[in-house]
């Protein structure tokens, strides 16, 4: 009922589900009925994001001296925003490779993350209007 | 529990030692892999596991065929310029 709520206002629908994508990466195919799409996508941003702090440690998340690619890793969730907090003091320092390849990993799960909150976005979006259509 | 979870936090508090030996070139294996994966996920209109793992599998395997190739031709440069 709160879908079909939902479906009849386009924009509410199409930001609903790009809020929810951001928030938790999938969440938006999640709120779409397209499960195993969420569930390939969770897990596979979840595991590159996770294996760059485990290579590069927290470190490589830095609002301070890496701002760039802070805005890039902010793409997979503002959870990520809690871990800027701890490290932002400099505290978790890393260097050379470990801090590369970790900040890579991270930067690319967020850009993932990117492309799927604008493709679930597309998704509710056409949704809605094959659904005027008809 | 507590140690265990202490112990599994403290992983992620110090980087991973990683060489600059040639090994460390495949640590790009699973970017690529995830690259495939999300980006045939987002592209497919029905998701079914054959064939979604084929066109990941299809992508991942050209994604590093032209990776090895541009490589092989940069160190077949590098080579001509050097010797």
């Amino acid at each position: 009922m709160a879908r079909s709520r939902l479906s009849q206002n386009p924009i509410q629908m199409v930001i609903i589900v790009a809020l929810a994508g951001w928030l938790i990466p999938g969440c938006g195919y999640l709120l779409l009925k397209e499960i195993s799409r969420a569930l390939i996508i969770f897990v596979t941003i979840a595991l590159i994001f996770g294996l760059g702090i485990y290579i590069g440690s927290i470190g490589v998340i830095d609002p301070v001296g890496a701002n760039l690619w802070y805005v890039v890793q902010m793409m997979n969730s503002p959870l990520v925003a809690i871990i800027g907090h701890f490290t932002a003091g400099g505290g978790y320092p890393v260097f050379g490779r470990p801090n590369e390849i970790g900040q890579i990993y991270t930067s690319s799960a967020g850009l993932l993350n990117l492309l799927c909150i604008i493709n679930s976005v597309y998704m509710a979006y056409r949704g809605k209007t094959t659904a005027t259509e008809q | 529990m507590y140690k265990l979870t202490a112990f599994m936090l403290a992983n992620f508090t110090a980087p991973v030692d990683i060489g600059t030996n040639p090994q460390s070139l495949l640590l790009f294996i699973p970017v690529v892999a995830a690259i495939a994966i999300v980006y045939k996920a987002t592209k497919l209109p029905r998701i079914t596991a054959g064939r979604f793992l084929k066109e990941s599998i299809l992508l991942f395997g050209s994604i590093v065929a032209v990776m090895v190739i541009v490589a092989l031709v940069l160190a077949a440069v590098a080579w001509l310029i050097t010797e």
